[in-house]
C-alpha cells in the first residue's frame, strides 16, 4: 500500500481515537468505542476496505481517469475482521467499507455507519426492486448492494455418481461422503443449512430448533472433513473432495478447472447473501467515498464488474447489458422459484448465544 | 601544589561530595533499568492488564462499557465444553512436544558428536531452513503431501502400499505441528548437546556403562537443560499455534486459539470470555517458564 | 586407612605374569602415524609410566588400552586376553582422566558409586565400597557436594576413587597430577606410590614430566614419535639411556656427535664434528658396529664434569675454555663453558664451598672415560 506523509497525521488522528476510546470515564470505560472524525483534506486519494476480488487494476484505474482520485484497495476475508481493524481504531484510513447485509446492520447499530446523502448519489433507482428496500437497511439509508449470490454446492459429479438436488442429499448419503465434504466456517451458513433442511428458517430464535440443527450436523460430522469457507478448492479440482459447501462467488469457474465439478442451489433454498458499500464515520475522504459510490451505480461500469469478476450485480440495468450466458447462468442468476425460498441471514438477537455455544460443541466434541 | 598548607583544618562539610556519588550510584541501576522498563510497562503489563479487566466483564463486546464486575468468565472455562478444548489443545502440544524430542534428539545428537566438524554450521543451517519460508505455506505443503490423491499416497501406490487418510484428522495436526517446531527443537538441543564434554562419555564406557546406559545417565542430564528448553518452547508455540489445527486439522479440532480468535475476530464475539480464556493461558506459560527458571539450574555443572 | 579396603581380586594364580602387553601395535588417525609399533609388557603389580614429549602418541597408547581407540594394527592384551573386541565397558581396567571427567550432575557419592550401580551391586555392598574408596582418597566428608563445589585437587582425589572402587586389574592414569599446582603435586606424587603399593594394584601413568615419572615408577617407557625408545627402571633410563633421544630427555646432559675412530680393549675414542678426540670407557660392551667410520653420540652427565682453573694432570677428554654462565643453585653450582671449539658444557658441581672460578675466565673441564657413554647415532 502506498505512503504519502500526509498518512502520518492520520495515524496520529486516529490514534487519539483510539486512546480517547480506552479513556477512564465515570466507572469504566468503553471497549474500542470509535469516534467520528473531521474530514480532513486530501480528497484526491481513496483508500477502500473490499472483499478480495472485487476490484481490479482495470477499474481502480478507470475510476481514477473518470475523477483525477487515487484510488487503494485493501482487503479482508472476513466481516467480523473488517469489523475488529475499524473498532481498534486501524481502519481510519478507508472512506469505503464493504460490508455484508447483517453486518451493515450491526455497524449501523453500532452507530459506525454515515447515513448516506440520496442527494448525492445518482441511480439508486435503477437497482432491482427489491434492493431499493433490503431488510436489512431500510431504503439504502446506509448502504448500496454491489453482489448478491446465494449458498450452494460445488460437486463432483463423477465421484459422486449422483446430483444433489437438496440439503437431504448430504444425510443421505453421508457413508459415501465420508471425510470429503467441507461445509462453510460460519455458524450461522451451515447451522443455516440443518435449519433450513428441518424445515426451518436460517433466522430461527427457538432454542429447541437450534438444538435440533446441531443434532442433524452431529450426525453428518463423520462426512465432514472440515469446516472451511474457501480452502476446498484445490482439492475439489484434484478430486480428493466430493462435495463442499461454497458461497456462489467462490463457485463460479469451477467447472473449467474440472470438467467433473458442478455447482447446485438445493432446491428447498439456502441463505440469499448481499455485499454492499458504505461509508464509515471515520472517513476522511467522503467526497471521494460518494464519487466512488456514484461510479459503480453506473450501469456500464456495473455489468463490465460482472462481467469480468463474475459476482451478480443488483443494477437492473446492468444486467440488461450483460451477454446471454452470463445473463442466464443459473449459479450466477438462478430462478425467481429457487429465490423465493431463499432467506437472508439476520440478526438473531439473544439466540446468537445459542448457535455459538452449538457451534463450539459441534467443532471441538 | 603550588598553593602552601592552609592553617584551617577541613571542615566538616567534605562528605558532601560523597554523599552526591552515593545518591548518583543509588540512581545507576534506575537509568539503565528505565528503557527497558518502560518498554515491557508499555509492550507487555499495560495490554495485559487491559486484558485482565476485560476478562472481568462477562459478555463484553465492543461498544460495550467496561464495567468489571466478577469472574463469571473464569468460571464459563470450567463448562466441560471448554475444557475439552483446552485439554486438545493441551494434548496436541504435549504430544507434538514429545515427537519433536523424539525426532530432535538424535538428530541434534548427530549434528552435535558424530557428523564431521566443519559441516556443522552447514547442517543446522540445513535444519533451521524451513524456518525462513512462511508457516502457513509450510502447512498448504503438507496438505499436498497428505491429502488423499496427495504426494504420500501417490508414493505409496507405487509400492502397493495401503493408502492412509491423514488429512482433517488428528494425526494430520500432529504432524504439521510437529514439523514447524522441530527446527526449534533441533537448535536448542544441538546448542546443548555441543557443550556436552565427550570425556564424560568415555568416562562413563570406562566406568563400564553401555552406550545406551551412558546416554541416559550421562547425556541426557548433561543435556536437561537443552530438553527442557526446547520442549517448552515446543510447547507453548504449540499451544498458540493457530495454522495448523486450522488447516489440517478436521471437523472437530477447535483449540483454544481458535477458541480466543472466534471471541474476538469470529463470529462468537465475546472479548470477556476471550480475555478470560488468554488469561488462563499467559499464567500458564509463565508458571512454566518461572519452574524453568528456578529448577533449570538447579545442579552446578563442572 | 585399611589395607584390605581396596584390593583387587586377582586371581591366586595367573597364567601370565603380564597384565598388560602390547604386540607391535600401531594406530593411524587420518593418514599420520600416531603410535608405530609399540611393544609392551606390563608387570602384575608394578607401577609403570609412559614418558614421552607432547605428541609422542603416550596418552593414544594408553588409550588403546582403555579401549577408547582401537589399534590399526597389533594386538593389546589384558591379563593375556586379547581385548580386540571387548569394548570399553566392559575391560578390566580402569582411568584417571587428566581433566577428572566427573559427572557434573552427581553428587561425590553418587560418582564413585556409578560403575558399582551398573553392575547391581547390593545396596550394603555399594554403600560399603563407596565409603571404603572415599575413606581412601580422604574425601568422605565430602561426599553430598556436587564436583564444581570442590578445588581442583579435590576432584582429583575423587577420580581417583571412582576408578579404584571399581577394583580394576589395572588403573590408567593419564597426566593425573598435570592440572595441579607444584606443592599439590609432590603430595600427590607421594600418596599415588603408597597407594599404589598398599593396593598391589598395577598402575600405568602416562606423563610428559620426566622427574615425576622418575620418582614414581617401578619401570618407565619413554616415547618419541610413536615409538617405545627405551624401557627400563629410572636408574637404568637415567644412567644407561640407550638412545640419544633418552639421554637428552631424561635429565640433563651433554650430547656430542662425532665418528667412531678406534674401538679396541681400552674402550671407544671418538672424534667430534668439532674436533674434539673423547676417549669413552663404557660399563655396557659397546653394541655398535667395531673399527671406524660409525657416527656416534657420546653423552657426559654435567655432575660427572669438573672445573678447574688450571690444568689437571690428566690426558683423557679434558678441554680449555671460556665460562660463560654460573648458576648458584644453593648446594649445587652450574656452570656453562664454552671450549675452543665452540662446543658448550655444561657442568653441575657440588658446592664444596671452596674457590669458585669467576666469569669469563679462562678454565678446564674434564671428565672421566668410564663417566661416557657412547651412544650409536
Amino acid at each position: 500500500m502506498p505512503r504519502n506523509p500526509y498518512s502520518r497525521r492520520l495515524f496520529l488522528q486516529q490514534s487519539v481515537a483510539a486512546a480517547s476510546g480506552l479513556a477512564l470515564s465515570g466507572c469504566g470505560w468503553r471497549l474500542a468505542d470509535v469516534r467520528p472524525v473531521a474530514p480532513s483534506g486530501d480528497s484526491n486519494k481513496l483508500y477502500l476496505y473490499t472483499w478480495a476480488g472485487y476490484t481490479d487494476r482495470a477499474l481502480l484505474q478507470r475510476f481514477t481517469q473518470e475523477t483525477g482520485i487515487e484510488v487503494v484497495a485493501d482487503v479482508f476475508d472476513s466481516n467480523e475482521v473488517m469489523l475488529a481493524k475499524l473498532q481498534s481504531g486501524g481502519g481510519g484510513v478507508y472512506s469505503i467499507i464493504y460490508p455484508s447485509d447483517y453486518m451493515v446492520r450491526r455497524m449501523r447499530d453500532l452507530g459506525l455507519l454515515v447515513p448516506l446523502d440520496h442527494d448525492r448519489l445518482d441511480g439508486l433507482d435503477r437497482l432491482f426492486e427489491p434492493y431499493q428496500n433490503p431488510a436489512y437497511d431500510p431504503e439504502n439509508q446506509y448502504s448500496i448492494p454491489i453482489s448478491w449470490g446465494t449458498t450452494g454446492l460445488v460437486y463432483n459429479q463423477a465421484r459422486l455418481g449422483s446430483d444433489p438436488v437438496d440439503w437431504d442429499y448430504l444425510w443421505d448419503n453421508r457413508s459415501r461422503l465420508a471425510r470429503r465434504l467441507t461445509m462453510l466456517n460460519d455458524p450461522r451458513e451451515t447451522m443455516g443449512a440443518a435449519l433450513r433442511r428441518l424445515g426451518y428458517s436460517y433466522n430461527a430464535t427457538d432454542p429447541e430448533e437450534i438444538r435440533r440443527a446441531y443434532e442433524a450436523l452431529r450426525e453428518l460430522r463423520p462426512a465432514i472433513a472440515s469446516f472451511t469457507t474457501d480452502a476446498w478448492r484445490d482439492r475439489m479440482v484434484a478430486g480428493d473432495l466430493f462435495a463442499a459447501m461454497s458461497y456462489s462467488a467462490d463457485a463460479v469457474g469451477v467447472e473449467e478447472e474440472n470438467p467433473d465439478l458442478r455447482y447446485a442451489i438445493p432446491r428447498s433454498g439456502t441463505s440469499l447473501w448481499t455485499d454492499t458499500m458504505a461509508i464509515p464515520i471515520t472517513a476522511p475522504n467522503p467526497d471521494g467515498a460518494y464519487a466512488w459510490l456514484n461510479f459503480l451505480l453506473k450501469p456500464d461500469v456495473a455489468a463490465s464488474v460482472t462481467e469480468t469478476l463474475a459476482f451478480a450485480t443488483p443494477n437492473r440495468v446492468a444486467y440488461e447489458q450483460l451477454p446471454p450466458d452470463l445473463a442466464e447462468n443459473p449459479s450466477l442468476f438462478p430462478s425467481e422459484e429457487i429465490l423465493a425460498k431463499c432467506e437472508s441471514i439476520s440478526p438473531v438477537g439473544e439466540a446468537t448465544a445459542f448457535y455459538n455455544r452449538y457451534w463450539t460443541l459441534l467443532t471441538s466434541a | 601544589m603550588t598553593e602552601s598548607v592552609s592553617p584551617v583544618p577541613p571542615t566538616p562539610a567534605t562528605p558532601e561530595p560523597e554523599e552526591r556519588r552515593s545518591r548518583t550510584q543509588g540512581l545507576g541501576p534506575w537509568i539503565l533499568l528505565g528503557p527497558p522498563g518502560l518498554w515491557l510497562l508499555l509492550l507487555l503489563v499495560l495490554p495485559v492488564l487491559v486484558i485482565f479487566e476485560l476478562s472481568l466483564v462477562p459478555g463484553i463486546r465492543p461498544g460495550d462499557l467496561v464495567n468489571p464486575s466478577g469472574l463469571d468468565n473464569y468460571v464459563e472455562i470450567l463448562k466441560p465444553i471448554y475444557l475439552r478444548v483446552i485439554l486438545r489443545t493441551v494434548g496436541f502440544a504435549g504430544a507434538s512436544t514429545a515427537i519433536c524430542l523424539l525426532l530432535g534428539f538424535p538428530v541434534a545428537y548427530w549434528i552435535a558428536l558424530m557428523s564431521p566438524r566443519r559441516w556443522r554450521n552447514a547442517l543446522v543451517v540445513a535444519f533451521v531452513l524451513p524456518l525462513w519460508t512462511s508457516s502457513l505455506l509450510r502447512s498448504y505443503a503438507w496438505i499436498t503431501i497428505l491429502r488423499p490423491t496427495g504426494v504420500l499416497n501417490s508414493f505409496l501406490a507405487t509400492f502397493g502400499i495401503p493408502q492412509l487418510d491423514l488429512l482433517n484428522q488428528n494425526a494430520a495436526v500432529l504432524i504439521g505441528m510437529s514439523y514447524s517446531f522441530l527446527p526449534y527443537m533441533v537448535l536448542i538441543l544441538y546448542s546443548s548437546l555441543e557443550k556436552l564434554d565427550r570425556r564424560l562419555l568415555e568416562a562413563a564406557s570406562d566406568l563400564g556403562a553401555t552406550p545406551v546406559q551412558a546416554f541416559w545417565q550421562v547425556t541426557v542430564p548433561q543435556s536437561i537443560q537443552g530438553i527442557a528448553a526446547g520442549s517448552l518452547l515446543v510447547f507453548i508455540s504449540s499451544l498458540g499455534d493457530f495454522i495448523n489445527p486450522e488447516l489440517l486439522g478436521g471437523a472437530s479440532s477447535m483449540t483454544a486459539s481458535r477458541l480466543i480468535y472466534n471471541q474476538f475476530l469470529g463470529a462468537t464475539q465475546n472479548w470477556g470470555f476471550g480475555s478470560s480464556l488468554s488469561m488462563v493461558i499467559i499464567l500458564a506459560v509463565s508458571a512454566a517458564i518461572a519452574l524453568l527458571i528456578r529448577y533449570g539450574d538447579a545442579t552446578p555443572k563442572t | 586407612m585399611s589395607q584390605t579396603a581396596v584390593s583387587t581380586q586377582r586371581p591366586s594364580k595367573t597364567d601370565t605374569a603380564y597384565d598388560v602387553e602390547l604386540r607391535k601395535v600401531f594406530k593411524v588417525y587420518n593418514g599420520e602415524t600416531a603410535v608405530r609399533g609399540v611393544d609392551l609388557q606390563i608387570r602384575s603389580g608394578e607401577f609403570f609410566s609412559i614418558l614421552g614429549p607432547s605428541g609422542c602418541g603416550k596418552t593414544t597408547t594408553l588409550r588403546l588400552v582403555a579401549g577408547f581407540e582401537t589399534p590399526s594394527a597389533g594386538e593389546v592384551l589384558v591379563r593375556g586376553q586379547s581385548m580386540l573386541t571387548v569394548p570399553p565397558y566392559q575391560r578390566p581396567v580402569n582411568t584417571v582422566f587428566q581433566s577428572y571427567a566427573l559427572f557434573g550432575h552427581m553428587t561425590i557419592w553418587d560418582n564413585v558409586a556409578f560403575s558399582l550401580k551398573l553392575k547391581g551391586k547390593t545396596k550394603a555392598e555399594l554403600q560399603d565400597r563407596v565409603r571404603e574408596a572415599l575413606e581412601l582418597v580422604k574425601m568422605t566428608s565430602f561426599a553430598h557436594r556436587y564436583p564444581a563445589q570442590l578445588s581442583g585437587g579435590q576432584q582429583q582425589r575423587v577420580a581417583l576413587a571412582r576408578a579404584l572402587v571399581n577394583r580394576p586389574a589395572v588403573l590408567l592414569l593419564d597426566e593425573p597430577l598435570g592440572a595441579l599446582d607444584l606443592k599439590l603435586r609432590k603430595e600427590m606424587q607421594v600418596e599415588l606410590t603408597s597407594l599404589q603399593q598398599e593396593l598391589g594394584m598395577t598402575f600405568v601413568m602416562v606423563t610428559h614430566d620426566q622427574e615425576e615419572a622418575l620418582s614414581m615408577s617401578d619401570r618407565i617407557a619413554v616415547m618419541n614419535e610413536g615409538r617405545v625408545e627405551q624401557i627400563g627402571s629410572p636408574s637404568e633410563i637415567y644412567e644407561r639411556p640407550r638412545t640419544p633421544f633418552v639421554a637428552d630427555f631424561i635429565g640433563e646432559t651433554n650430547l656430542f656427535r662425532g665418528r667412531l675412530t678406534q674401538h679396541d680393549r681400552d674402550g671407544l675414542t671418538v672424534v667430534t664434528d668439532a674436533g674434539l678426540q673423547l676417549a669413552v670407557k663404557s660399563q655396557e660392551p659397546w653394541a655398535g658396529g667395531g673399527g671406524g667410520g660409525g657416527d656416534v653420540v657420546v653423552s657426559v652427565r654435567p655432575e660427572k664434569v669438573h672445573v678447574s682453573l688450571y690444568k689437571p694432570e690428566v690426558a683423557a677428554n679434558c678441554f680449555e675454555g671460556d665460562l660463560r654462565n654460573i648458576m648458584y643453585l644453593g648446594t649445587h653450582v652450574h656452570y656453562v663453558v664454552e671450549l675452543r671449539s665452540g662446543d658448550r658444557v655444561t657442568v653441575m658441581q657440588v658446592n664444596t664451598g671452596g674457590e669458585r672460578p669467576k666469569l669469563h675466565v679462562p678454565v678446564y673441564v674434564h671428565w672421566s672415560p668410564v663417566d661416557c657413554l657412547a651412544l650409536a647415532a
